[in-house]
């Protein structure tokens, strides 16, 4: 009969349970350290993408956001933790109110956008802080992951700006096809290569306080635009009329896919003498290398194969 | 063609051989040869690294991007081959215009009425149901290439500097015209590579009479036998003229 020691020892003397029970200390170990707040006991998945955001590394915990005591423990979690100031999930309307506390400066530009003026409206759904930033994920902006960071700026607006059910149910007229008209352009074609020192939606249109292109406080009104082009790190110097070169980038960019999609008769008058010639002849430019090019790469090619085959029927030419 | 070396006569007249020396007829002068090298470096440049672009959705685009060192790279390349290439393009119309001391309208480069009925014929000889066309200087292919090529390169020169230099263009032109240029220049980049690769490739490289390649882009000549064959009434031109000029040299025809 062995002692109990002995036993153990005999036990742990097998190299597999041997590393199976240091695994199990490490796990548990880490488990344990996850729970520095009690939260994490409920809301597993929130608290560990919590993990991922960078107020959580600068030493904020969920009471900060959401109020309550996420120090609290023992039987009464629930009870103890929704106490005092204690908010639960923030009303989309009153999400700002959070982040306000904070940041001020970045609420006050946001409250001068035409997102808030949506909600304000009426249409809870319109962009606020966490649509961008994203909610327990909120990561620096210069961290590459982020959905806020400058490259990742055209996916993370196409989330709702690419989505038809939501473009016209608060706000007819709101164009989806934006980003596949963005993605005609040079900027994109260089950003999809890791150029990312080119212009994405935030560069023109503006973050925080963006706003509508028919308000003459947007960066993309029309009288606007040699500035928000000639910003220092883009195009700085540049000197054009910004009647000629308007800001209609996104329908002219369609016609590379060859069809038609400009509207014209939502032209403002003046508009119309720039762009009604320019357009039909790129159109028809478009067109025009359609044929030339199938026309000649055609013939040419067809006689080189009659080339081809006449050297086999008369094998010897000359 | 006055003033214009027609053929090299090796070492016939300095050994005072009376056996002739292989005979070569000068199909390109050394300028021109020089200008041909340029556009073929400058062109393949400028195919590689603006293909990607013209194809941004191709698995291969981000493949050659990364193989020319990234997206900066890449345009950095394209706009320097571009520059050089518009320097050519320059260069080949100060020097043929103005250096060049042949009369304009002499030039064989003209396309003529003998070209479209060549260009007929070439067809009909194809499906077997004529001779084969007899070229002078230039053929309807040659000079289909040549005018192409000036063609193109204007196209791409103006509409290249427009893209290159956006702001400064829509000083003069409205931003719907620079898009504009966008599009000609990538659909005559298009047309222009597939010709090259298809049509002149074959006619200089893949085709049996030349193959693996027709020399003369290296050495600017052409053998008696090449010249007989696929410039047959310059050949006789050329004869005729020597034989007018000097009773001295013979040749065995």
């Amino acid at each position: 009969m062995l002692s109990p020691a002995k036993n153990l020892y005999l036990l742990l003397k097998n190299k597999y349970v041997l590393i199976l029970v240091l695994l199990i200390s490490v796990f548990t170990s880490i488990g344990y350290a996850q729970e520095d707040v009690s939260c994490y006991h409920c809301h597993t998945k929130v608290v560990s993408e919590f993990r991922n955001n960078v107020h959580y590394q600068k030493g904020f915990t969920c009471a900060d956001c959401h109020g309550g005591n996420d120090q609290s423990n023992a039987s009464v979690i629930s009870y103890n933790v929704m106490s005092g100031n204690f908010i639960g999930r923030p009303n989309r309307n009153n999400i700002t109110n959070v982040c306000s506390k904070c940041h001020p400066v970045e609420t006050n530009d946001y409250k001068m956008s035409i997102h808030w003026e949506q909600i304000k409206k009426g249409h809870p759904e319109a962009a606020t802080c966490t649509d961008c930033h994203g909610i327990h994920e909120i990561r620096a902006i210069s961290d590459p992951n982020s959905s806020s960071n400058h490259a990742n700026s055209p996916a993370t607006c196409a989330k709702c700006h690419s989505n038809k059910e939501m473009m016209s149910a608060w706000y007819y007229g709101i164009k989806t096809d934006r980003f596949d008209t963005y993605k005609e352009s040079f900027h994109w074609r260089a950003l999809d290569k890791g150029y990312t020192l080119v212009a994405t939606c935030s560069d023109c249109h503006g973050n925080h306080n963006t706003k509508s292109h028919t308000d003459p406080a947007s960066t993309t009104y029309l009288d606007n635009l040699p500035k928000t082009c000639g910003k220092e790190k883009c195009h700085p110097g540049v000197n054009f009329d910004a009647k000629i070169a308007s800001g209609l980038v996104h329908d002219k960019e369609s016609l590379h896919t060859g069809e038609l999609v400009f509207n014209k008769s939502n032209l403002e008058p003046q508009m119309k003498d720039y762009y009604l010639g320019p357009f039909d002849l790129a159109y028809w430019i478009a067109i025009f290398f359609k044929i030339l090019t199938t026309g000649v790469i055609g013939i040419f090619a067809g006689m080189v194969i009659l080339d081809f085959f006449s050297r086999i029927k008369i094998h010897k030419r000359w | 063609m006055p003033g214009q070396k027609l053929l090299e006569v090796s070492d016939s007249e300095l050994t005072g051989d009376n056996t002739m020396g292989e005979v070569f007829f000068k199909r390109f002068t050394f300028n021109q040869l020089v200008e041909h090298w340029a556009m073929i470096g400058t062109f393949m440049l400028l195919v590689i690294s603006g293909m990607p672009l013209k194809f941004p959705d191709a698995w291969w685009s981000p493949v050659i991007v990364n193989l020319l060192g990234g997206f900066e790279m890449r345009t950095l390349i394209h706009h320097t081959a571009g520059i050089g290439m518009v320097f050519l393009g320059v260069y080949h119309v100060v020097y043929h215009v103005f250096i060049d001391k042949e009369s304009l309208l002499e030039r064989n480069v003209w396309p003529t009425l003998k070209d479209v009925k060549d260009f007929w014929q070439t067809i009909q000889f194809y499906v077997g149901k004529a001779e084969h066309p007899k070229f002078g200087r230039y053929s309807w292919k040659e000079k289909f290439d040549y005018w192409g090529a000036f063609w193109g390169m204007v196209m791409l020169c103006v509409t290249g500097l427009v893209m290159m230099f956006p702001f400064v263009a829509m000083e003069y032109i409205p931003y719907a015209y620079v898009h504009l240029s966008t599009i000609i220049h990538t659909d005559e980049a298009l047309l222009a590579t597939l010709f090259i690769f298809i049509v002149h490739w074959w006619n200089v490289h893949y085709s049996p009479e030349v193959f693996p390649m027709s020399k003369a882009w290296i050495t600017g000549n052409l053998s008696e036998e090449q010249m007989k064959h696929e410039h047959p009434l310059e050949y006789e031109e050329i004869m005729r003229q020597m034989d007018e000029k000097s009773e001295k040299i013979t040749f065995n025809r």
